[in-house]
């Protein structure tokens, strides 16, 4: 690609029927991600879904005042933050760990069994998998008979009632259920990596663990870091329809995240400015976590998105 | 080399990247705006002329396609299959698509309201915040309106009383309901369409002796002998105890109604959270709890959960409309076990052990069904409409086609043997197969249907009886005096509601009474920040609305 930095729009022009087949993807863009801002000004607006637009007064920064100092708004902070730690701490990693797993498998058919199998539950929606979770959660579930068997606990708990588990409840589920398919990016990135240079690692005498470590990791290094910018960026959204299954009078407490806040707020409650408004600080906030993760990675690693 | 290499890899994190970006973006699009309805994309009113006293879709049989979106997750039925269903759309030329809400309707329509797209007919809770978006923002026809252009044998046929009492201020009805119930035709018939019971189950509650259900003592001790004596029963596993709707329904106004907790004192309108009766009951289950006699399952269960407990009748007791066994009481009377199905019985009774006040039906009715100004066919619509609200339109979707399923018997329509014992064995069957009696429940009219009504079958007239027995006819007027809408002071009660849904459990598990009383006081204390005044002035102005409206 370098070599035609002088020539870039005569390059353009040569490439015209592949360069075209972007602008589907930009119109799409723009009618969906960009016409759509124009309705965050009904953040600064009491706005009625009964009503026009304009219609409606202007009230300034009021839903933003009303979002800060309500104090479930800052707990579904504090619960999207601590979901989000968990899953990004604990959670990234593993299916890096599983892509290096499954690449030593020495028989492909195995490995590709396994690999489907992984990624199965992927394509289970979470009203279906949340409803399995919570069966084998509740009395009489998997888990408690487990427990009991082995002798950690004497008598059932309903996992789903106790506030203090929610946070790791949706991390297990979560895990178990995404790994095999957040593994598929790693594999792609290690199946790209040159045979050769194993060969000749080989040659030199370093052995498995060497070899994953200077060879696998260092390749795979970039698309681990942009993930990881990524992750960070969205680490105050959540999984929705996963806690939205999950949730319950008993646990809500713990489970309320910033995504269940609005949508009980605009949704459930009506409250479509204010809810609205909530969204637009959270954007921004994201906004800032992604320059700040991407200047930050830059520094450490040199691999950024931009 | 290395930086060529990577290359493939980072083009598929970009892409893949790019991809996860535009999802995220699309959430955002459900904010739009509700896009410019049609105000009227009618003819102007056909060369016929309108007769008043002559229902008007025999002017127009052609087929015609309407959608009916039902408000309620749970209905399951189809058009088109059932015998009734085809009669009708033989009949009228109106053949149905019907929608339900995959989860809650009110979000449900909401959300269509906001895309601008709604069905052609909608049935909705009346109760339902949505009702009331629907009506003031334009979404929906007046119905007078539309009877004075299309159909004037409305008036005759959808009752005065009922149009009345949905009448807006600026003089129009949006909306007929099912299932209303004045006053005065429950006085005359002692049908009061009464729901709410306390229900046990029968082998069980008469092998433990019958215990006293209803007082704080009695209610723990039948707990401690269910615990120690029936953990197990018959081989199943036993839950204590179940609420019908969790915290805001059946552990709040339910159980207020059981204790019969007033809702009005010397013309006030009186919290009845705060009720001593109410609170006291409270206690006792948290003191259940802390005893380990009941457990949190009826606080976090979901449906599927607790369809699953019923049907094996593995819940003790249950604070639950008995209409919601109507399937399932007579299947476990027909099952291995014939006498483990479920008997209303004094359950909770206030200190001075009053009779529960229960509500009954009330003149809101059930669902109120609207037609909306999306429809391209607001004529037929209307017509529709009228045509079900009539003696012939409920007769035909309630009883079916004559010879077929019913046939006069004197002067009068009786229901043929053959689907009264479907009625009772395999109530699937009938409505699938031949779609009658509550198949189709959307305009139900009890004023007109319930004389060619079957008699039901004994355990489930036992619950009803219970139920009609302590209806408090007079109570009607109360339920759903809380604010609705987007209004400050429906947001207020918003957010207190939704924080009693979660106070609650907190009561139920706390420690110690002393734990209780600080869980409730801090209740107190975030509810009248919240502006529990103003719910409060709110509740009044509406019920001293709702009376002046009765009087006239």
């Amino acid at each position: 690609m370098f070599q035609y930095r002088t020539g870039q729009m005569k390059a353009l022009l040569k490439q015209w029927q592949l360069q075209s087949m972007v602008i589907p993807g930009i119109i799409w863009m723009f009618i969906f991600c960009y016409i759509p801002m124009f309705w965050l000004i009904i953040a600064f607006m009491d706005y009625s879904i009964a009503k026009p637009l304009f219609d409606s007064p202007f009230v300034g920064l009021k839903h933003f005042q009303d979002f800060l100092s309500d104090e479930r708004f800052w707990r579904s902070i504090r619960n999207t933050l601590g979901m989000s730690s968990i899953k990004l701490i604990l959670g990234f990693p593993i299916p890096i760990l599983f892509a290096l797993l499954l690449n030593e498998i020495r028989s492909l058919r195995f490995k590709r069994t396994v690999q489907t199998i992984s990624y199965l539950p992927h394509f289970i929606a979470w009203t279906i998998f949340g409803g399995i979770a919570l069966n084998w959660l509740g009395e009489g579930g998997v888990i408690n008979q487990l427990m009991m068997a082995i002798g950690v606990q004497e008598r059932e708990i309903l996992f789903n009632s106790e506030p203090k588990y929610f946070w790791w409840i949706t991390f297990f589920t979560d895990t178990l259920k995404e790994t095999g398919w957040s593994a598929i990016i790693y594999i792609a990135a290690i199946s790209g990596i040159d045979p050769g240079l194993y060969e000749a690692a080989e040659l030199d005498g370093a052995n498995r663990w060497q070899r994953m470590w200077h060879i696998t990791i260092q390749s795979i290094r970039p698309t681990i870091a942009i993930l990881f910018i990524l992750a960070v960026s969205g680490i105050l959204g959540s999984n929705f329809e996963q806690i939205f299954m999950l949730k319950n009078n008993m646990n809500m407490r713990m489970a309320e995240s910033l995504d269940l806040y609005i949508y009980n707020m605009g949704l459930v409650s009506g409250r479509h400015s204010f809810s609205t408004a909530v969204l637009f600080a959270r954007s921004i906030v994201a906004l800032g976590l992604l320059f700040l993760a991407n200047s930050t990675a830059k520094k450490l690693t040199g691999d950024s998105i931009f | 080399m290395k930086r060529n290499l990577l290359k493939p890899g980072l083009t598929l994190v970009l892409a893949t990247s790019l991809a996860l970006g535009m999802a995220a973006c699309s959430n955002s699009s459900s904010e739009s705006s509700p896009t410019p309805q049609p105000t009227d994309s009618t003819q102007p009113p056909s060369e016929v002329k309108l007769n008043p006293e002559e229902p008007a879709w025999k002017l127009d049989t052609s087929p015609v396609d309407l959608t009916w979106f039902v408000g309620a997750n749970w209905y399951g039925q189809t058009w088109g299959d059932s015998l009734a269903s085809k009669y009708v759309t033989e009949k009228t030329g109106v053949n149905i698509k019907l929608e339900v809400p995959s989860g809650e309707a009110n979000e449900h329509v909401t959300l269509m309201m906001t895309s601008g797209k709604l069905p052609d007919l909608i049935s909705m809770g009346s109760w339902e915040n949505a009702v009331k978006k629907l009506w003031e923002g334009d979404h929906v026809y007046a119905l007078n309106e539309l009877a004075d252009q299309y159909d004037p044998y409305f008036f005759k046929v959808a009752g005065e009383g009922s149009l009345k009492w949905y009448r807006q201020e600026n003089g129009n009805t949006y909306g007929v309901p099912n299932d209303s119930y004045s006053p005065t035709l429950m006085h005359e018939t002692g049908m009061t369409a009464a729901n709410q019971t306390f229900l046990v189950r029968k082998d069980l509650y008469e092998e433990m002796g019958s215990p006293d259900l209803s007082t704080p003592e009695g209610f723990l001790n039948a707990l401690q002998l269910l615990k120690d004596k029936y953990p197990e029963y018959k081989g199943q596993p036993i839950s204590p105890f179940f609420a019908q709707g969790n915290v805001p329904y059946g552990m709040t106004e339910f159980l207020q109604n059981l204790l019969a907790v007033p809702h009005e004192q010397d013309g006030k309108v009186y919290d009845r959270v705060t009720d001593p009766d109410y609170i006291a009951w409270l206690k006792t289950f948290r003191t259940a709890y802390e005893r380990g006699l009941i457990n949190v399952d009826f606080l976090v269960d979901s449906d599927t959960q607790v369809e699953e407990k019923t049907n094996n009748a593995r819940y003790f007791m249950m604070v639950r409309e008995w209409n919601g066994m109507a399937a399932v009481n007579p299947m476990l009377a027909a099952s291995a076990n014939p006498d483990s199905y479920y008997i209303a019985v004094d359950g909770p009774k206030n200190s001075k052990g009053d009779a529960p006040k229960l509500f009954p039906g009330n003149m809101d009715g059930w669902m109120v069904t609207m037609i909306s100004k999306s429809t391209k066919n607001p004529e037929r619509a209307i017509r529709f409409l009228t045509y079900l609200a009539s003696e012939e339109g409920q007769r035909d979707l309630f009883l079916g086609k004559e010879g077929e399923t019913w046939e006069m018997v004197g002067d009068k329509p009786q229901l043929k043997p053959e689907m009264v014992d479907l009625q009772e064995n395999d109530i699937e069957k009938m409505e699938k197969q031949y779609g009658i009696l509550d198949t189709y429940w959307m305009m139900r009219n009890p004023v007109i249907i319930n004389q060619w009504r079957p008699a039901k079958a004994p355990v489930l007239k036992q619950m009803e009886d219970f139920a009609n027995e302590r209806a408090d006819i007079d109570s009607g007027i109360y339920k759903g005096l809380d604010p609705q809408g987007d209004s400050d002071v429906a947001v207020s009660w918003a957010r207190i509601a939704q924080n009693w849904e979660e106070v609650m459990p907190e009561l139920i598990t706390a420690k110690n009474e002393a734990e209780f009383d600080k869980v409730f006081d801090n209740f107190l204390d975030r509810r009248s920040s919240y502006g529990f005044d103003k719910v409060m002035e709110h509740r009044q102005t509406e019920l001293d609305a709702r009376k002046a409206k009765m009087a006239e």
